[in-house]
């Protein structure tokens, strides 16, 4: 069935015209917008949701007359992927109406989460590359400032900074690789094409001609190198993982929405959506190191963290790995895992985002070694973690346990047919799974046991908090029931259906998806045994081990950010720009942007070939001479007026020449205009200067004499292009077509023109040909007025440095 | 109006045909003038006093207008029609328009920079551009 395209454009218009009146919103309602913005985001819900079942591409015509439109594509993937982030988006939008009550910069808050919002779905449902380009950089700039939250902090900003460096950087890796995918379209389809599916000439319509494309040119491997970077770098995967911790800056629901259930999914989502298109042996060697790496690196490291967010983050990174692995697999397994894990990731990781908000809320630190035994005061709070916690652990019967079984199939399945050193990726899989056991069972610890005596009197939280990691736990929950069920027989039918549809989408053909519990000892089922059996032995060393890992990470050169903060400060020392162009004083931008003009207009001119006119006569009207002579003599008198009243006074001299000079060029229009704008000017200046201090500033020679040569550099520009310029005369003057169109047709007789009709061609310029030019010269001036009502007003009102 | 047959218009500039030392002759009154109004209008926008820099910019804006204005033709009648003799050629029309807009936004910007030179001595007493840099 065909997706409805109102639908899908109300989807994407609706979170961008919400951020819009937001912050008019905030001034009306206060915090309470936050209930808005979760209202917003449950229409887009139920919108994306009504969709479901539809496959296919809906386009609208953008820019008709260039050929461009935006299309968008549904199917299983983008449903999944659009579904939960405005499923998680109004959960988040109502935890952040309570955790934001005593926060900082509401508006500015909630209008960046809509666009990022809005800009995520954009990611889902873009079937273009341009057009996903364009969202995914969208979303980098919204998380840049969301994790710059507290702007003042310098923690913030460097976070932040750290975060759109990395981001950015990568997605431009990946626009490289969109390019090149473009050009070989061209050669292999017929005809370029930016579009990536959906359409009979779309790129994945034609994997396999665009691989073997790709290949003849050499570029195969480039391709898929350059959008695993853009990829990696999006989703944290080592070594870019390095910015994901430090985004723990900004406030937690922002750490539960774009850094564990949404954001960090476009990596993910990008590597599903390319599947297809890319997948080959290359490509599973890439994207299975790739994510195997990242998933053991990530864990182990979530062992040695102690604040409970930078857990979460390295958990967050390592599971990303993980679907980044599945999705680098060939198999069906590999597809499936992928696919499952994104949702099974969502719920969990996101409800435990929300429980350690409510923890460092209540408790009031977020340190693991501070807190213990929060079931008491926490207990709904300890029921949901335990859910979580458990399923990202990857125990049985809960949720991860299933997706993590597949991930074990998938790379048991890849060794068994490749064999010698594939055999490392189910023996990898294992080893970071039980980090990843350890550092799930550790974080659940914090409910346990008897509450430290530095921990004081811990309130149990709002309803607003509480209900959104309930309802994502019970989600987190029913899925593992799923599971158990279907052992019985019984199957969860939709949502099997559901990431059937999701696993198709990634290249998978007839896929037929079902999970439940192990019923014999297959190699997967013994794989996970050895998890959980060897993490629970190892549990009780976990201190040692944390300070191990903690020991191999001091080691600078093996640390990524040791790496990073070195090539960042580098840069900042490297101060030629700053030191020579970038110093802050006007004299110093200004020297640099006449030389550069000066020297470029001459460069050009002996470039072109420019042949100087020969100057044989100048021969001009005495009344021109005298006028420019005064002119020029009245700009001199400005340059050493002794005061200020003086400078002004010969300023008008210069400009009322100018005036004459138009009456005797035949322009009475600027003569009229010249006189009353510069009697505008005198007055203008008369009244400020009285407000002024007497300062003239002292000209020292040296600096008069290096002014000078620049003076006199611009100028020598200036007369050589006026007499090049003058001297050229253009064929077909643009000039004629106004001057034969101005006035009034003949058989119209002398009528109009009798009567006021448009005789004066400048006028008719002004008011009729070019009447949009006119409009803009008036807004300008109408911007001028708010600029100068703005800065004397406001400063008026108290709004001083 | 289309398709309209025009007769009472002129087909000549005085730019491009007419006129004594335009055609083809370079305008070199207007070039060493031009060329010291841009050096003297530089040589103020280097200045460490706001109001000097105002003033700079000023004249260069000045003179750029002049310099549109020469670049359009000197000679011809005032591009005006139904004035009577003035058929034959008329100055480049489309230039003035041009700077008619360029005196009136310059206008603007300069009242702009007189109030940015207010705010600036407001907020730091004093309007040597050295000193602000310092703060």
């Amino acid at each position: 069935m065909q997706p409805s395209q109102g639908v899908l454009l109300a989807v994407l218009a609706l979170p961008f015209l919400a951020a819009a009146v937001t912050p008019l919103l905030y001034r009306v309602v206060g915090e309470r917008v936050a209930y808005f913005a979760a209202a917003v985001a449950a229409g887009a819900f139920a919108l994306i949701a009504s969709q479901f079942g539809t496959h296919g591409t809906v386009s609208l015509q953008w820019i008709p007359a260039l050929d461009v439109s935006l299309a968008l594509y549904v199917d299983g993937l983008s449903l999944l992927l659009g579904l939960i982030v405005s499923g998680v988006g109004v959960l988040i939008f109502t935890y952040s109406g309570a955790y934001m009550h005593d926060e900082p910069g509401k508006a500015k808050y909630y209008t960046t989460l809509l666009v990022f919002m809005g800009a995520m779905l954009g990611v889902a449902f873009a079937a273009d590359l341009l057009a996903l380009f364009v969202f995914w950089e969208l979303t980098s700039v919204s998380s840049f400032i969301l994790i710059g939250h507290y702007q003042d902090q310098d923690d913030s900003q460097y976070a932040a900074r750290k975060a759109m460096f990395i981001t950015v950087a990568g997605g431009l890796f990946m626009l490289v690789g969109f390019l090149l995918l473009y050009t070989v379209s061209g050669d292999v389809l017929g005809e370029a094409t930016f579009r990536l599916v959906g359409t009979e000439g779309a790129l994945i319509e034609n994997a396999g001609a665009m691989q073997e494309g790709l290949r003849s040119a050499g570029l195969f491997v480039p391709v898929v190198v350059l959008i695993g970077i853009g990829a990696a770098a999006k989703s944290a995967q080592v070594p870019l993982h390095i910015w994901l911790p430090n985004a723990m800056e900004a406030p937690t629901p922002v750490s539960a929405f774009l850094h564990s259930a949404t954001m960090v999914k476009a990596g993910v989502y990008l590597v599903g959506r390319f599947r297809p298109l890319l997948g080959t042996p290359e490509w599973e060697l890439f994207f299975a190191t790739l994510g195997l790496l990242t998933m053991t690196v990530a864990a182990i490291l979530a062992v040695a963290a102690d604040d409970i967010k930078e857990l979460l983050a390295y958990s967050t990174a390592s599971h990303l790995g993980l679907i980044i692995a599945g999705f680098g697999l060939q198999s069906v397994y590999g597809a499936e895992t992928g696919a499952f894990h994104i949702l099974n990731h969502a719920l969990f990781k996101a409800a435990l985002f929300l429980v350690a908000g409510i923890v460092a809320h209540e408790a009031g630190t977020r340190l693991l070694s501070e807190l213990g035994g929060l079931w008491r005061a926490l207990p709904i709070t300890a029921a949901v973690a335990a859910i979580a916690a458990l399923g990202m652990a990857g125990l049985p019967p809960f949720n991860g346990f299933y997706s993590k079984e597949l991930l074990f199939e998938a790379t048991y399945h890849a060794a068994e047919h490749a064999g010698g050193l594939w055999w490392l990726l189910p023996a990898v899989a294992v080893f970071g799974s039980i980090f990843t056991f350890l550092y799930s069972i550790r974080f659940l610890s914090l409910f346990a046991g008897e509450k430290p005596e530095a921990i004081e009197h811990v309130h149990s939280p709002p309803m607003a908090m509480l209900a959104p990691p309930v309802l994502l736990a019970t989600l987190a929950g029913i899925v593992g029931l799923g599971g158990v069920s279907a052992t019985a027989g019984i199957h969860l039918g939709p949502l099997e259906h559901f990431i059937e549809r999701v696993v198709e989408a990634v290249g998978a053909s007839e896929p037929h998806f079902g999970y439940h519990l192990p019923t014999s000892l297959t190699p997967a089922a013994g794989m996970s045994a050895i998890t959980i059996v060897v993490g629970a032995v190892t549990y009780p060393f976990y201190g040692r081990i944390a300070a191990g890992v903690q020991r191999l990470i001091a080691i600078d050169p093996i640390r990524p950010n040791f790496y990073y903060d070195g090539l960042v400060s580098w840069l900042d020392r490297t101060t030629i720009v700053s030191g020579t162009v970038h110093t802050g004083r006007l004299r110093t931008y200004a020297t640099w942007f006449f030389l550069a003009v000066a020297g470029l207009a001459i460069a050009g001119y002996s470039g072109a070939g420019v042949v100087f006119p020969a100057i044989s006569s100048l021969a001009a009207e005495p009344a021109m001479v005298i006028v420019l002579a005064v002119a020029v003599v009245a700009a001199l008198a400005v340059t050493r007026a002794p005061s200020h009243i003086a400078g002004v006074l010969t300023l008008s001299i210069l400009g009322f020449m100018v005036a004459i000079f138009y009456i005797l060029a035949s322009a009475p229009d600027l003569a009229l205009t010249q006189l009353v704008i510069e009697t505008l000017v005198l007055v203008l200046f008369l009244l400020i200067l009285d407000h002024l201090p007497e300062f003239y500033g002292e000209v020292d020679r040296i600096r008069a004499l290096r002014d000078g040569a620049v003076s006199a550099v611009v100028g020598i520009t200036v007369f050589l292009t006026v007499l090049v310029s003058t001297a050229a005369t253009p064929g077909k003057p643009i000039a004629q077509y106004f001057i034969e169109r101005a006035g009034v047709p003949a058989e119209h007789g002398s009528t109009l023109l009798d009567f006021g009709g448009g005789g004066n061609i400048v006028n008719v310029i002004l008011v009729d040909f070019r009447a949009f030019d006119t409009m803009g010269e008036i807004s300008v001036i109408a911007m001028a007025a708010l600029s100068v009502i703005t800065l004397i007003a406001m400063r008026e009102r108290g709004e001083t440095q | 109006m289309s398709g309209t047959v025009l007769r009472t218009v002129p087909s000549t500039i005085a730019s491009t045909s007419a006129g004594g030392e335009a055609s083809g002759q370079p305008q070199v009154i207007l070039a060493v003038v031009l060329g010291l109004l841009f050096a003297l209008g530089t040589f103020l926008v280097l200045r460490k006093d706001v109001v000097r820099v105002v003033w700079g910019v000023t004249i260069i804006s000045q003179a750029a207008n002049v310099y549109l204005v020469t670049m359009g033709g000197l000679r011809g009648s005032v591009p005006i029609l139904s004035h009577g003799g003035a058929h034959g050629a008329v100055t480049d029309p489309l230039v003035q328009a041009l700077v008619l807009t360029a005196i009136v936004i310059g206008f603007g910007t300069t009242a702009f920079a007189l109030v940015l030179t207010y705010r600036v001595y407001e907020e730091h007493g004093t309007i040597d551009l050295s000193e602000v840099n310092e703060r």
